[in-house]
């Protein structure tokens, strides 16, 4: 029973992996390469808020890291900030995954949804210590907004598409994925 | 079974720790040395860029042109009205292609005259639109042709009508395009008819601001903005687009490459533009220019 779940386990973190590129590379499509009008929800830092608050065994530190720097690099960010926080973030939602898990979805959205802002603001901070250009600030509270708006929708597809459920208490395993 | 999960959380926990500070310590270790020196965390990203982004492309092809299809399809319910619409642009181009084909000939009898030649250095190549920035706050598009393909950071890229952006970041088959809307973007123009020099600043919106016109009251909108070539920075006289005015006052440009749907661009090799320097000697008799060169200014 222990390999199994350890078969699982790895199974879950490398979807894991598989979906943070997978949402790279789709944001990476020239679908539609005018300006956007408005900025689409960040996607990949949904998906690690979503998956630290209600699966933390399934996201270990280094492939929220190794993601999150990919995206980093590959959207022309500034490289490890933005990174450096989604990790922190990550961490604190993992830390309170277990009190997140009794107080209901609304509580645990609006944690995300402090996480998500906490981290712009930390990033807007960090990019004007080191005197980088910034982003404008409007599209940055839009995208930030779309981002906490995307998050129902990201627990739930990853629960319908991808079998994520909390390890309940009534369920001491903790259900696996797929299964 | 429980009891052991405690005894390795014990040993584990201090672990996960240190990994973790760790890895916080590497990402922002990584950002400071991005500060301190940008070039070569900026040549490491292209070569990331490069290793991934093509590893990407079998797939992204047929997905970019499935969504495309897609949207295709969902035009073909208003193709009544667009037919229409075509009949009569097709019209009026009828008329204008009359006009360009007599001004055509004309200019190349003119060029027969002048016995003038026309750049042959100037040559291009096209690349295909592989991906875009993937971030709202950053306009570019990769091309999938670098530096085996004999491309240099700088030069211009083009569609079929206007300048589109420069290259800006070489990998060994992948090369970066800025767009003129990046709000890093700033590409020196004249305006056509009055002849003012600006600049064409990208400000992250569909139309960039344009900035440091000599004389804003020659300046209408509507006027034609052509590339100088100023700075050696792009070849000279390349289409950019129109000016236009926003409801501010301040003056825009209306880009005339279609930037909504960019797919392949030509990427124009350009070797510089010679430098001019002091009077030559068939101009000015030697010891008229010697007398000249003293004083700088004069005249």
């Amino acid at each position: 029973m222990a390999e199994a779940q350890g078969a699982a386990l790895w199974l879950g973190r490398a979807t894991f992996v598989a979906l943070g590129v997978a949402v790279i590379f789709f944001a990476l499509l020239p679908l539609d390469t005018g300006v956007p009008r408005w900025a689409p929800p960040d996607l990949l830092l949904a998906l690690c808020l979503a998956w630290s608050a209600r699966r933390p065994d399934l996201v270990p530190a280094l492939s929220i890291a190794a993601v999150a720097l990919l995206a980093d690099l590959l959207y022309q960010r500034p490289p490890g900030l933005f990174a450096a926080l989604t990790l922190l973030g990550c961490t604190y939602l993992k830390s309170r995954a277990r009190s997140l898990r009794d107080a209901g979805f609304w509580v645990e959205w609006a944690t995300a949804a402090g996480v998500t802002l906490a981290i712009a603001v930390s990033y807007r901070a960090g990019l004007a210590l080191v005197a980088v250009p910034q982003p404008p600030l409007g599209l940055f509270l839009v995208q930030a907004m779309t981002t906490v708006a995307a998050y129902p929708a990201v627990v739930v597809a990853s629960r319908l598409f991808f079998g994520l459920r909390r390890s309940g208490a009534s369920d001491p395993a903790g259900a696996r994925p797929g299964a | 079974m429980a009891r052991d999960r405690t005894t390795s959380e014990d040993y584990a926990r201090p672990l996960k720790r240190l990994l973790l500070g760790l890895l916080v310590l590497c990402l922002i270790a990584v950002f400071l040395v991005w500060r301190v020196d940008s070039p070569r965390v900026e040549r490491f990203r292209a070569q990331v860029v490069d290793t991934v982004v093509p590893s990407f492309d079998w797939a992204m092809a047929p997905v970019t042109a499935t969504v495309n299809l897609a949207r295709d399809f969902r035009s073909y319910q208003r193709i009544h009205e667009q037919n229409r619409e075509l009949r009569r642009e097709l019209q009026q181009m009828r008329s204008w292609k009359e006009a360009a084909l007599q001004l055509e000939q004309e200019n190349a009898r003119l060029r027969d005259l002048n016995n003038l030649a026309l750049d042959p250095q100037l040559t291009h190549v096209t690349g295909v639109v592989m991906a875009d920035s993937g971030s709202p706050f950053r306009q570019s598009v990769l091309l999938n042709v670098g530096a085996h393909d004999g491309i240099v950071d700088g030069w211009a890229a083009m569609d079929g009508l206007g300048i589109v952006g420069r290259i800006s970041g070489v990998g060994e088959t992948v090369s970066r395009v800025i767009l003129l809307t990046d709000s890093s973007s700033r590409i020196p123009a004249v305006i056509q008819p009055s002849g003012q020099r600006a600049m064409v600043v990208g400000d992250n919106s569909a139309a960039p601001l344009l900035d440091f016109v000599e004389n804003a009251e020659a300046v209408r909108p509507g006027d034609r903005l052509v590339s100088s070539g100023d700075g050696g920075v792009f070849p000279p006289g390349f289409l950019i687009g129109q000016v236009a005015e926003d409801p501010q006052g301040r003056l825009r440009v209306r880009l005339a490459a279609d930037y909504t749907r960019l797919e392949f661009l030509r990427v124009l090799r350009h070797h510089g533009t010679p430098v001019i320097e002091g009077p030559g000697a068939l101009i000015l008799p030697q010891d008229l220019a010697g007398a000249q060169a003293e004083v700088p200014g004069d005249g």
